[in-house]
């Protein structure tokens, strides 16, 4: 017997003594009863929905892994976001699986709350309705909901008209000032398309469309089609904001003007184009100079602190485009001149013959149908009057995101009765009388039309939600609840009446024969409606209508701001993680960094360096923020980039209600320093000054990144677009010198994965964050672990800057393991955990790693994470995975425990899987048929993966593109990963 | 040198006593009671039936599936309805009730095994699971345990196949050796 045979059975016996002792349960194995239809336990099924995390409607498909959705991926098909998501669309499995979510309907009153049986809820509701329809009080009944522009819209009208309640339909960023300037310019009521990827050169004035303007996902599609010098166009895009936001740090020329001066801006631009005339021709230029007839250029440039100089130079610059477009948007075109801006914007469009080619009214967004904020105000004061007796609200949370200053929560108070059919215990849910908690959108029927011509078909993705002691998430869909009360306040013979459909699901289907009939005449029904089931809808395409433009007076003046004179203007702007504030619950969102300042789970209140200086302020100070309607405290982020008059917060954090764990108390809302009052371009974002006061406490911030200077590292790599032109007209730069090795060369029989990142068509957008997240069960730690440095992250995406702290040129680079050919962290490891595959991966061996860290102290790119913290087991403080969020975790990857070392594996599971598929064909694996969960997220598709031993695949082809380059690679490692340098404009001098 | 005859001693004492427990545990029926005294004995063995008409999975999916409720109705609505064994399915299936069959053959959660791989290079299923048309009660003893290294030791036929990773990695060797075959070798194909 030999040394470690002893040792074998010596610790055997004690693993048995140990075993025998504690006499487990038999684990138990359950067969369906009666299987359903082609679903295989082990294999993913498919199912196509709509995504309903904001009014955009990107397509969906969701993966269903043992009745389970664990995985959400754009759907290739779909006309918006074509296969792509952006952060929130990843993120809302965890809204599905939120361990916060309602479990069942309640009910509240003076005497606390219960929960209640459905029936009950319903009758109880029901028997309120029918006394006031009865008394011909039809009118104090409100419905209130989120934009719903399908077929649970036309239900809930349906609804209140035949009950003779009142419904609006409420959106907080609702941009009516451009459905506004629409109606006075071209007289349409609506919200055009903008096809980005028509422009040539984009004029934005604060539209943040990489982040949360209008459909973000189809927008960065669009403009990288339009911008990335791999497809050749090259664009320009010019961006006017006080703020250096995502968007404007994406822009070739980013142009920070005084907050507020957007409108004269865009005006003086219109009156140098007309002045030089180089307008398009065939416009009525007598028209635009009538418009234009009040606009100056020195004052403008004056007032927004924009030289006159660089005004014409924008001017010239968007003229020459043929076609340009010009966009207006985001919290600077909310002020009150933001229909005389978008106004100008329009006119700006026409003058240089944009309207109808990269302004397409037809396909109009389903933006154009939220009601206007004013609607709003006049409910709060309907409410506070007493003249509303039943409030319903659809996933609307006014108190979150209407101005305290406005009374609603007052107003509230005077309704006897308030519904809410929201599933998360938000704020205005925590005061309602009556809850009845939605289904999900994934467990939904259901449609939605982003657009004209678009509709897309929501079907339930998986049954309701049952956390594993067997506890079902006792929900119903809002339209079945409407459907049933309404039957019972207005009887009617079975099959008869306005509310004969049994459920939402029959009422849906009935739509969907009227949009067959417009869609596809000659299709029989049941073949059309699998077939829109199947790809996700229904969509045709709808050309631009023609649109004649009509004088408007602009008066040329900026924006007035409220408050101390010597006080700074407030930019309250939309979170691209949060929009709204309805992600803010969601563990994956808080943990993503914000990508300009790296900061997760808080917010901060973005002060410019001048004043932090005369403040003494450093970062993480707490900072008091006044207005004359509130204010609100937070750690301060110290910003060289900011206008100095302004400051500005992110909305969507500053959640109070008692029962969001991961939201509660964390930072602050802005929107409690705005007045509220209803301006003709809906809530004013930007309409108040600030004074801050430095409290003296401290709450430093979560910061990922330490730094944003390279430091001369060339981490992130760019180079001019003229000597990129000549690069690549000269062809692949030749093989660099290789950097001597003491290993042998490796030999790879039969693939080589790797990696190509293209920096110059990356916007930093962090979907592929969440991706990664979700498809490898990473798990999220929180904010203390994440300001210590062990946030575990398997891709981050950096940003560097250079150049100007006040002006920098921003690069984003995406940082994952690299999976080295010679890879620092292999040879340290003492116990063979982290070793290189035949295939070329840096695989790491969960079960094999003891946890002494030096692969991770080895690795020059700091990409590989440790379990300091038991994430994985259910008893422990530092448990991820909180009851249903395990429902979420993908079977295919190791839930990792304490003390082991993880990293990026190239989603090893998903090259298993094409290779498991390949083989069934015996062929060996198509390019293109490994995807990423990184790479199948990414809306500006940065990312390309495959086989670098196939020259002709496009991996290996990107990879010796002439703009090429290894992070680090003067270390020797020779990555996997090759990164595609970023095309910069010529600055322009003046 | 009174270490080494200490650690002997209780080596030897210890291998003593384990023996005695892998010897006297041997040769029983000692598969846990199931639900249902279900007999692959006379399923697989006696009527010849094919291992993958009840675990169909097993040629399309990583698990090899346990056979649903309904598939066995199928037969047992009319084959041997009058047995008490196949009444307590009828009484599964008419109470709409999935049957709880207790787990026997188990991987660590740590690795993937996919059943569709092995089964399409013509893997038969006793090479892993044993003999297993010659169970009336199935029953396996898997993983490191004492009796399999013991009876390893002194040279005995195992009890069962031990499904440990030195076992499954001597077959993916022995077989591309001996008929060159591509059974991967890779760690991450099983640990990721």
């Amino acid at each position: 017997m030999n040394r470690r045979d002893f040792f074998k059975i010596v610790g055997t016996s004690a693993g048995a003594v140990a075993a025998a002792g504690c006499g487990q349960a038999p684990e138990r194995i359950l067969p369906h009863v009666i299987p359903p239809d082609n679903l295989v336990p082990g294999v993913p099924a498919w199912f196509s929905t709509v995504c309903r995390e904001c009014p955009a409607g990107c397509g969906v498909i969701a993966r269903n892994r043992e009745g389970r959705v664990v995985k959400l991926e754009g759907n290739p098909d779909h006309p918006v976001n074509g296969g792509t998501l952006c952060i929130r669309g990843q993120a809302a499995l965890q809204g599905l699986y939120n361990p916060d979510r309602l479990r069942g309907p309640i009910q509240r009153d003076t005497s606390g709350e219960r929960s209640i049986k459905w029936e009950e809820a319903e009758k109880f509701l029901a028997e309120r309705l029918a006394d006031l329809v009865k008394q011909g009080r039809g009118k104090r009944i409100v419905v209130v909901g989120q934009l719903e522009s399908g077929s649970l819209g036309r239900l809930m009208d349906a609804w209140a008209g035949a009950l003779g309640a009142e419904r609006l339909t409420y959106e907080p960023f609702n941009y009516e000032a451009i459905r506004h300037a629409s109606r006075l310019v071209f007289g349409r009521d609506a919200i055009p398309h903008y096809a980005l990827e028509d422009a040539n050169a984009i004029l934005s004035f604060g539209a943040d469309f990489l982040e949360t303007w209008l459909s973000p996902v189809q927008y960065a599609r669009a403009f990288t089609r339009m911008h990335a010098f791999r497809d050749g166009k090259a664009g320009t895009f010019i961006h006017v904001e006080p703020r250096l936001s995502l968007t404007a740090a994406n822009a070739d020329e980013w142009v920070r003007n005084v907050p507020g001066t957007e409108g004269p801006l865009a005006l003086a631009i219109l009156k140098v184009i007309l002045d030089e005339g180089i307008q398009a021709p065939g416009v009525d230029v007598a028209l635009l100079r009538a418009a234009a007839k009040s606009a100056d250029l020195e004052a403008a440039a004056r007032q927004s602190g924009v030289g006159s100089e660089t005004i014409k130079h924008l001017a010239r610059a968007f003229a020459k485009a043929k076609p340009g477009l010009a966009i207006g948007g985001g919290v600077a075109a909310t002020g009150a001149d933001a229909v005389e801006c978008q106004v100008a914007i329009h006119l700006l469009n026409y003058a240089t013959g944009n309207t109808g080619r990269t302004v397409r009214f037809g396909p109009d967004s389903a933006f154009g149908k939220a009601s206007p904020h004013a609607g709003m105000v006049a409910l709060t004061q309907a409410m506070a009057r007493g003249e509303v007796e039943v409030l319903l609200l659809n996933h609307a949370n006014p108190l979150f995101t209407l101005p305290p200053k406005l009374g609603f929560a007052d107003a509230l108070k005077k309704v006897p009765l308030v519904v809410s059919f929201s599933n998360q215990p938000d704020e205005t849910t925590e005061r309602a009388h009556l809850v009845l908690p939605d289904t999900h959108p994934l467990e939904s029927w259901g449609d939605f039309s982003p657009r004209e011509g678009v509709v897309g078909l929501m079907q339930p993705t998986m049954g309701h939600v049952v956390d594993s002691t067997g506890r079902v998430f006792d929900s119903k869909a809002v339209g079945d609840v409407l459907l049933s009360v309404g039957r019972q306040v207005l009887p009617a013979p079975a099959g008869k009446g306005p509310f004969r459909w049994q459920t939402f699901a029959e009422y849906l289907k009935d739509q969907w024969r009227g949009i067959a009939r417009e869609y596809s005449p000659a299709t029989p029904f049941d073949q059309f409606w699998e077939e829109a089931l199947r790809r996700g809808g229904i969509w045709k395409p709808v050309g631009a209508v023609p649109v004649q433009a009509r004088g408007a007076p602009l008066s040329g003046k900026p924006a007035t701001v409220e408050g101390d004179a010597q006080g700074l203007a407030l930019l309250a702007y939309p979170s691209h993680r949060f929009y709204d504030g309805r992600g803010a619950n969601i563990p994956w969102l808080q943990e993503a960094p914000d990508t300009m300042t790296q900061v997760s789970w808080d917010s901060w209140v973005e002060v410019p360096a001048e004043t932090a200086k005369k403040l003494g302020l450093r970062g993480g100070d707490l900072v008091r923020v006044a207005s004359p309607h509130g204010a609100v405290e937070l750690p301060a982020y110290i910003s060289d980039s900011l206008h100095p008059g302004a400051v500005a917060i992110p909305i969507g954090q500053g959640h109070t209600a008692e029962r969001l764990r991961y939201a509660k108390d964390r930072g602050a809302n802005p929107i409690a320093l705005l007045s509220g009052q209803a301006a003709p371009a809906g809530l004013p974002f930007l309409s108040v000054k600030v004074t801050l006061t430095r409290t003296g406490g401290r709450r430093p911030l979560a910061i990922a990144q330490a730094t944003h200077d390279q430091d001369d590292r060339e981490i992130a790599q760019h180079v001019g677009l003229a000597a990129a032109r000549e690069l690549e007209l000269r062809g692949a730069v030749p093989e660099k010198a290789s950097h001597p090795s003491m290993y042998p060369d490796l030999k790879y029989p039969e693939y080589r994965w790797g990696m190509a990142i293209d920096l110059d068509a990356c916007v930093g957008c962090q979907a592929c964050v969440i991706a990664c997240k979700a498809e490898n069960n990473v798990p999220v730690v929180g904010k203390e672990q994440v300001a210590y440095g062990r946030d575990m992250h398997w891709l981050r995406v950096e940003r560097w800057q250079e150049g100007k702290p006040a002006h920098p040129e921003n690069l984003f680079l995406p940082m994952l393991c690299q999976h080295c050919g010679i890879a620092p962290c292999e040879p340290v490891c003492p116990v063979f955990a982290a070793y290189h595959t035949e295939e070329g991966l840096n695989a790491q061996i969960y079960n094999r790693c003891v946890g002494t860290r030096y692969c991770n102290n080895n690795c020059p790119y700091h990409v590989r994470r440790f379990n300091w913290w038991d994430y994985s087991s259910p008893t422990s403080r530092s448990y991820a995975f909180p009851e249903p969020l395990p429902l979420q975790l993908n079977p295919d990857v190791t839930v990792r425990q304490l003390g082991v070392m993880e990293k990026c594996t190239f989603c090893v599971q998903r090259i298993i899987a094409a290779k498991d598929a390949a083989r069934d064909e015996k062929r060996p694996v198509r390019d293109g048929e490994i995807v990423t969960a990184c790479q199948q997220t990414c809306p500006t598709q940065a990312i390309v993966f495959g086989n670098l031993k196939d020259m002709s695949s496009r991996v290996a082809k990107l990879s010796r593109s002439a703009r090429g380059y290894h992070v680090l690679e003067e270390l020797g490692t020779r990555p996997a990963i090759t990164y595609l340098k970023k095309v910069t404009r010529e600055p322009h001098k003046g | 040198m009174t270490i080494k005859v200490g650690v002997g001693v209780l080596g030897l004492t210890l291998l003593a006593g384990a023996l005695f427990l892998a010897l006297s545990t041997r040769g029983q029926a000692a598969g846990p009671a199931q639900p249902i005294a279900f007999s692959h004995q006379i399923h697989a063995g006696q009527y010849k039936m094919d291992c993958q008409y009840c675990h169909a999975d097993a040629r399309r999916s990583e698990y090899a599936g346990i056979p649903s409720v309904s598939r066995c109705m199928g037969c047992h609505r009319i084959t041997a309805a009058d047995r008490p064994e196949v009444q307590k399915l009828a009484g599964f299936f008419n109470k709409n009730e999935p049957i709880p069959w207790v787990r026997i053959f188990k991987v660590p959660e740590y690795v993937y095994f996919p059943h569709k791989a092995h089964v399409r290079a013509g893997v038969t299923c006793q090479t892993c699971h044993g003999p297993i048309e010659t169970m009336a009660v199935v029953e396996a003893k898997t993983g490191q345990t004492l009796a399999n290294d013991l009876l390893n030791l002194v040279g005995l036929a195992r009890t069962s196949t031990p499904l440990t990773m030195g076992w499954c990695v001597e077959c993916h060797t022995t077989m591309n050796a001996k008929n060159k075959t591509k059974a991967p070798l890779e760690c991450a194909i099983c640990h990721h």
